[in-house]
């Protein structure tokens, strides 16, 4: 079977700042991989970059989802074809109830395959079906689109986006982030539950904490732009007990 | 701008009240001159230049079908087709006296017709002032809540005609009156006066989609305690539309309280301009006057002149202003577009979201319908086209 994700020597940066330098992964599908690394080491930009925010220019290598390269795709094209970014810090959209923008989301990315649009009735039982198993009552979905939100109630959000989208990529960038010991629970509940053959999870994250919830089939370290370390679930735990100091030359503390 | 001499010299035999009135303000008028920009009030629009620009006139169906209205329909500035209803008294059309404004007095001079009417109790339908016209037209509006009467109002302006219109507002003890406007094309100039007793509320959402001018000036009288007033504005603005909304808010006497949002939108060469002065007297001891101004740029050459005044004479009151002017948020743009939406829906969506702020002030959500799909019809037109790469 062909990899799900594979990046191969990807080189790119932001304002003629280097930021990814040689970066190469394999992501099959049913995997989930965690990246861990330093701040700085290039991780969120690794997002961006496999998402295609703007700004950021890729100079070298290549990325292929499912056998197709992201490079020339935008953000909606890479969307639509099953990838999907936990945001860190997911925006607040003032004027658009969480509910809009979900269907508007969702009928996008059906359309954009080629289906049909959800019906209205239909989008709200799957909607409340699949807000209910992550906590979250009828009143957020009617809710201004994470405006006076909670951290917590943020990065439930993401994975009510998440469920709702059915990726055949998600990529968490920090999602843990911010997060106290219950949220962190009810969101890697949420993560865990759409766990699937088909599809493959990429967990973004400083800390090996989200990793006690979200078990990884493969830990990679990040240093520098690249992935300097790949190893099994242990290597998290050797990370939390020694620092990324190894890596990156100096004591930083996890 | 019309030659006001001559137009009047042809006209004043048709116009109704007393011609001696409305020659006196007429002279009254011309003798202060259109304003200038020397004039504060004016300062951020040049009236005479703006007059001379021409009309935009792209006007789209506002469809109240599914509304149960009353209608009290203009054309050609005469009421051709009068709303009935219980606790709705219609009376005979008044010409304003003459003042001390320009734009007042070519009102009193040549106001063909307005609606004059004094509402009692709940009226139970939006009563709809629509207004069409290819010539300009002056229009001079009475309307009375009795105490305790609640009423919306929706003046839904259709002319792409130089338009000047006047609303003076009595609102009674504890009355409510919910007063929404849609100007899409041409050029307008109008003043509202509008006098609160105590209790009564006003809720001012003025929706500007489009003209070459749109000049919405408001004097707010809180005259007695509990008197509260809101006004909202909207503007989506393209080409070179300019929307000016000056304000005096005054607050006579205690415990009343005010609150201002201008929310706009500027692609092009457009111009918003949002004046506005609270007055606290005084013995208005309490007084919450809140004020925010908020524009989304969406072309380097579009401006935004926002002009928050506090005159505060009292030492125990609660009044701020904010002023917030940005781009598009383009973080927004990329979150949205990762979920799926292309950029021209997803600018949809975020200029939407924006103007829906305004909108949600309506509590009559059928008549949020209506004004969200002609507001959706406009960003669609205009305001949700990618960048050139």
């Amino acid at each position: 079977m062909s990899a799900l994700l594979e990046i191969k020597n990807l080189h790119a940066g932001a304002d003629g700042t280097p930021i990814l330098n040689g970066l190469s992964l394999a992501i099959q599908p049913g995997e989930v991989h965690a990246i861990m690394g330093p701040n700085g080491s290039g991780k969120s930009t690794l997002s961006y970059v496999l998402s295609g925010k703007d700004g950021y220019e890729v100079s070298g290598g290549d990325m292929l989802f499912d056998g197709q390269s992201l490079a020339d795709m935008a953000p909606e094209e890479r969307a639509i074809a099953g990838l999907f970014l936990a945001f860190q810090y997911p925006l607040e959209i003032p004027g658009v109830t969480n509910m809009t923008f979900l269907k508007t989301s969702l009928n996008a990315i059906l359309r954009g395959r080629g289906e049909d649009e959800m019906d209205a009735a239909s989008f709200l039982r799957l909607a409340r079906e699949k807000s209910l198993g992550l906590g979250m009552n009828d009143d957020m979905l009617k809710r201004q689109l994470n405006v006076g939100f909670s951290g917590g109630e943020k990065k439930r959000n993401e994975i009510l986006q998440m469920a709702m989208l059915e990726p055949k990529l998600a990529i968490l960038d920090e999602t843990d982030s911010g997060l106290d010991i219950d949220a962190l629970k009810t969101v890697a509940e949420g993560v865990n539950a759409l766990r699937a053959p088909d599809r493959g999870i990429l967990v973004i994250t400083h800390y090996q904490r989200l990793l006690d919830f979200i078990k990884p089939d493969v830990v990679h370290v990040m240093a520098a732009g690249q992935i300097v370390k790949s190893g099994g679930p242990e290597l998290a735990l050797e990370l939390e007990k020694s620092g990324y100091g190894e890596f990156v030359g100096e004591t930083v503390n996890a | 701008m019309l030659d006001a001499q001559a137009y009047f010299d042809r006209v004043s035999g048709h116009l109704p009240g007393d011609s001696a009135t409305r020659a006196s303000a007429l002279a009254a008028a011309e003798k202060l001159g259109l304003p200038t920009r020397r004039q504060e009030a004016w300062h951020y629009t040049d009236l005479a230049r703006l007059l001379g620009m021409a009309a935009d006139d792209r006007i789209d169906a506002v469809d109240f079908s599914a509304i149960d209205l009353l209608m009290a329909m203009f054309e050609d500035g005469k009421l051709i087709d009068a709303p009935s209803a219980e606790g709705l008294t219609m009376q005979a059309f008044e010409a304003a006296s003459v003042g001390d404004d320009a734009m007042r007095n070519y009102n009193a001079a040549l106001a063909q017709d307005g609606l004059n009417v004094e509402i009692s109790g709940a009226l139970a339908q939006p009563l709809l002032i629509t207004t069409s016209s290819s010539n300009a037209m002056h229009l001079h509006h009475k309307i009375k809540l009795a105490d305790g009467a609640k009423a919306v109002m929706v003046d839904n302006h259709m002319s792409a005609a130089y338009t000047n219109a006047r609303f003076d507002i009595a609102l009674g003890e504890g009355a409510e009156l919910t007063f929404i406007r849609s100007q899409q094309a041409g050029h307008q100039v109008n003043v509202s006066q509008v006098e609160l007793a105590r209790g009564a509320q006003f809720k001012s959402i003025a929706l500007v989609s489009g003209g070459a001018l749109a000049r919405y000036e408001a004097q707010i009288k809180l005259k007695a305690e509990g008197a509260h007033a809101e006004l909202h504005s909207a503007v989506l603005g393209r080409d070179k539309n300019h929307a000016d909304f000056t304000y005096e808010i005054d607050h006579q006497a205690a415990d009343t309280s005010s609150s201002t949002t201008a929310y706009n939108v500027l692609d092009d060469a457009s111009c918003g301009v949002f004046q506005g002065k609270v007055i606290v007297r005084q013995d208005a001891q309490h007084v919450d006057a809140q004020m925010q101004t908020r524009a989304m740029m969406l072309s380097d050459g579009a401006e935004m002149d926002a002009k928050p005044e506090l005159e505060i004479y009292a030492d125990d009151v609660a009044c701020a202003h904010g002023s917030a002017i940005g781009e598009l948020d383009r973080d927004a743009l990329f979150f949205l577009r990762a979920r799926g939406l292309d950029e021209a829906a997803a600018r949809h969506l975020l200029v939407a979201g924006f103007i829906e702020q305004v909108l949600a002030h309506i509590d009559d959500a059928a008549l949020v319908d209506v004004f969200r799909a002609l507001l959706a019809q406009k960003i669609t037109a205009q305001f949700s086209k990618p960048e050139a790469a």
